[in-house]
């Protein structure tokens, strides 16, 4: 198996129980699953919960039905993870609890953006996150997310009014 | 949201938020590709849930073949086993179990006559 090979191989691989291909699928997805976790938990969780529920998402391989739809099957997997540790640490992670090192090279920008993200719901964010951020459509971020376009359209509009009530009310 | 200072700042938060997402990463994937792989070999491995359901069905169907299609002997031999048979007896004596709770014994004399009772 090699880096080159198509995603379906790969699944088709790792089903029988190859753990190298399935290395190769989790080193792909990497990047774009731990940037949307990012935005839905947070610096400190978002890696922790890729990487559970990528050894998950190995689990169940079986019942992914159509190989070639490996990414949104895993970032469904990857989201569900976020919202449970989302639940858990709901109420009591602060944001000083965030890491200098973690915020990025512009602190107080970066600063700025998560907390006004932190105020939306899970779901919210993530919409944001995928429109914004990954340049999606509602017809691509849909299936990543369980939910129908009609939804993330809905879920897009409410994320924009609130985070358009906290600048204003940053204002006054 | 027709307040064009507002539109300002949402595109302004925008960019931010495309800056903050698009920052990098702690670990790099190479890094993560490693851990990933690690902690599969302590994960249950895939299991192809048809594949397994259909030998489980399988299993079962030979069971119950094998147990209805027997021959007599080999369900006789079952009874044998579970003790509704009564213990060998005598050559002379002929035993006729009826059911499981009667049997009938003939026992055969020197001179062709026979004997007989119920138990």
């Amino acid at each position: 198996m090699s880096v080159d090979d198509a995603t379906g191989d790969l699944v088709r691989a790792a089903r029988g129980g190859d753990r190298e291909a399935f290395g190769l699928l989790a080193e792909r997805s990497w990047h774009r699953l731990v940037r949307l976790a990012r935005s839905v938990v947070g610096e400190l969780e978002a890696e922790d919960a890729v990487q559970d529920g990528l050894v998950a998402a190995w689990g169940r391989l079986g019942s992914l039905a159509d190989p070639d739809r490996f990414d949104a099957w895993v970032s469904r997997i990857v989201f569900r993870r976020c919202l449970r540790a989302n639940r858990r640490q709901r109420g009591w992670v602060s944001l000083d609890a965030v890491p200098e090192a973690a915020i990025g090279c512009d602190p107080a920008a970066s600063l700025s953006a998560w907390q006004l993200l932190s105020r939306l719901a899970p779901r919210q964010r993530a919409v944001l996150h995928l429109t914004v951020v990954e340049g999606m459509t509602d017809a691509e971020i849909a299936p990543l997310l369980a939910i129908t376009p009609a939804s993330v359209r809905a879920h897009r509009r409410r994320a924009r009014e609130s985070i358009a009530r906290l600048l204003q009310g940053g204002k006054s | 949201m027709k307040d064009p200072d507002l539109n300002d700042e949402l595109s302004r938060f925008e960019d931010e938020l495309r800056a903050w997402g698009a920052r990098p990463l702690r670990t790099p994937a190479s890094a993560a590709r490693q851990r990933v792989t690690a902690r599969l070999s302590l994960a249950r491995q895939p299991i192809p849930w048809l594949r397994l359901a259909a030998s489980a069905a399988l299993v079962i169907v030979l069971v119950i073949v094998t147990w209805v299609g027997a021959p007599g002997p080999a369900r006789e031999s079952a009874a044998v086993a579970r003790g509704s048979f009564p213990p060998p007896v005598d050559p002379n004596v002929v035993v006729w179990v009826l059911d499981s709770r009667t049997t009938v014994y003939f026992v055969l004399g020197p001179n062709g006559s026979a004997k007989g009772g119920v138990s």
